[in-house]
């Protein structure tokens, strides 16, 4: 019987080769054309003087030079230091606040009601949230500047000083994305077993306590999952600053994305476009990375 | 009794911290509904308004008049319908290779796909856009669609859940001489379900609010302009002081229907989540 398993297992693991290449093969077909192709066209481009209007045979050899030229333009270099600080204080700031909310609101009364409020958001388009929230920070008649007049307070400048337009900018992606981060905690915290937070209590740990000494330490595959998946999602950013930053003076607020479409698709400028996005590319590799090497350094293992 | 006045106390703090939170939360969306009903004198003054005089309902017909938020509509639904039909089919399909059959490179593979989530997207626009040039698809939903029939996460999540199904399943049906296409389709796409409704959920949602490619690919074909697009659009189409106010009446248009839609769907979130095992990697 057991040698008639065994043999039997044999045989399915012949067969499965070309089932298993069948059922892969739409997807194999579609990331040779939208990946593979597209990663070595760009990277081609990236080394060429092209406008997209004439064959790519036909477009000039430049080497690296839009790469040096990248490195040490002011406004390139500026771009670059705009999505690193969007990236670093939207991702720690949502998920800080995020873990905070969900675990006061685990168990709290009405807590569903709660989640579907925080929630809502997420499911907006982020071109409608960028327009309302560029209502409600207009200086002299939005909603945010007559409620600080009610305290006495001078008017903010919000998305037309240069100094704080980005950071307006982070405060609307953090309050879209609350919502998202704090469904995916409260599903962590439901796999928290409660005999961890019963047997603390008979300790004698007040909730602070439990809260870093438990809740804290047993999420940490969760936080890893949302810092990993939020700081590749937050490098890209498009819709937000390009619905609320187009006021903004000196490009104070573009970020990469924003500048890849404009040197692509308003310049025609195709090589330092693809060089550019080449370049943030390589960053966030990196990146990403050292995140996951962090984790894992604080004892948690990634994806494998 | 110190004890007691403390937990008290931390209750206190507790609700008015979720509570303050809350209305920031609804703030943005009660204004925006307030002020759709508003004139653009009261939009426009100095002192400004929570609530309207007079709710001037008559700008939501306005707005139909003036902008075809209806063609929006019909090209979101047809575009994020066919992806989402299209990614719940191939990552089925890869997911189910992926987790139960055996073939020479499936690890490597797998790892390619996982990869491939890292890319940022401002890679493959120049690329995309001139494969889709190419193809002659700039002026028809395809190029709106087929770029995005393959989700990495979507094979990932779906992988996660399929590992999940007993083998004994599989080989018993094996052994009475079931092809491998006929226990996909009738063992694991029944037992997969919850994972598909989740999948399928995101990637409309995901399609739904999708902007940048939208915004290059309709930048030539305005026929296919989708919701967030026309949304972006609005600034343009309303840009005297007369009609500034209808900017805001058309967002309600598009934004509060899917918005109920998809907080009715949010358990589907959840579950999705917990099932792929994410929260306990």
């Amino acid at each position: 019987m057991a040698c008639k398993l065994f043999s039997s297992k044999r045989k399915s693991l012949e067969r499965n080769t070309g089932a298993g290449y069948l059922f892969l093969a739409p997807a194999l077909l579609f990331y040779s054309l939208f990946f593979i192709y597209p990663v070595i066209f760009s990277f081609i481009v990236s080394t060429k003087r092209w406008n997209m209007l004439v064959p790519l045979s036909r477009a000039r050899n430049v080497g690296f030079s839009e790469y040096s030229y990248l490195l040490k333009d002011e406004m390139f270099l500026g771009v670059l230091t705009n999505t690193l600080i969007y990236a670093l204080l939207t991702v720690s700031l949502t998920i800080t606040i995020a873990l905070i909310l969900a675990v006061l609101i685990n168990g709290a009364k009405l807590s569903v009601l709660w989640r579907f409020i925080y929630f809502a958001p997420v499911v907006t388009p982020q071109v409608a949230i960028g327009t309302i929230w560029g209502y409600l920070y207009r200086p002299n008649n939005g909603l945010l500047n007559s409620i600080l007049r009610l305290f006495g307070m001078k008017p903010v400048y919000w998305l037309t000083d240069p100094n704080v337009a980005l950071f307006s900018i982070i405060a609307t992606a953090v309050w879209a994305g609350i919502g998202g981060s704090m469904l995916i905690i409260t599903a962590g915290l439901k796999n928290i077993p409660q005999d961890y937070y019963d047997a603390a209590k008979i300790d004698g740990a007040g909730p602070f306590r439990q809260f870093f000494y438990i809740t804290v330490p047993l999420l940490s595959p969760t936080l890893l999952f949302l810092t990993a998946t939020g700081f590749i999602g937050a490098w890209q950013v498009f819709d937000l600053p390009f619905t609320m930053g187009r006021n903004a003076p000196a490009r104070s607020v573009m970020t990469v994305s924003w500048y890849v479409y404009e040197t692509a698709f308003q310049s025609l400028r195709m090589g330092r476009a693809s060089a550019g996005a080449f370049l943030l590319f390589c960053i966030i590799f990196i990146f990403t990375l050292l995140i996951l090497w962090i984790f894992k350094r604080g004892g948690i293992k990634g994806y494998e | 009794m110190n004890k007691k006045v403390t937990k008290i106390f931390l209750e206190i703090l507790r609700y008015t911290i979720i509570v303050f939170g809350a209305f920031w939360m609804i703030l943005p969306f009660f204004w925006l509904f307030s002020a759709s009903l508003m004139t653009p004198q009261e939009l426009l003054s100095d002192t400004p308004r929570w609530l309207p005089e007079r709710p001037q309902w008559g700008n939501y017909l306005q707005v139909l008049k003036r902008v075809p938020i209806f063609t929006y509509y019909k090209n979101s639904v047809i575009v994020a319908t066919s992806v989402t039909v299209l990614v719940i089919l191939t990552s089925s399909m890869a997911g189910f290779a992926f987790a139960k059959l055996r073939f020479r490179g499936r690890r490597i593979l797998f790892s390619f796909v996982l990869s491939t989530m890292m890319f940022p997207v401002f890679i493959f626009l120049i690329p995309v856009y001139y494969l889709m040039k190419l193809f002659g698809w700039l002026n028809s939903y395809l190029s709106l669609i087929v770029p995005f029939a393959v989700s990495g996460y979507g094979i990932f999540l779906l992988r996660q859940f399929v590992m999940t199904i007993p083998d004994e399943l599989l080989d018993s049906a094996r052994l009475d001489g079931a092809k491998e296409f006929r226990i996909y389709s009738t063992i694991i796409l029944p037992l997969i379900k919850p994972a598909l409704a989740t999948l399928a959920i995101l990637t409309f949602i995901g399609q739904w609010n999708s902007f940048l490619w939208p915004l290059i690919v309709t930048s030539n074909a305005q026929k296919l302009i989708t919701l967030p697009v026309g949304i972006s659009r609005l600034s343009l189409a309303f840009s005297t002081t007369e009609t500034q106010h209808l900017i805001l009446t058309a967002l309600v248009y598009q934004v509060v229907p899917m918005v109920i839609l998809f907080l009715y769907l949010q358990r589907y979130y959840v579950k999705g989540f917990v099932l792929s095992g994410f929260s306990n990697l």
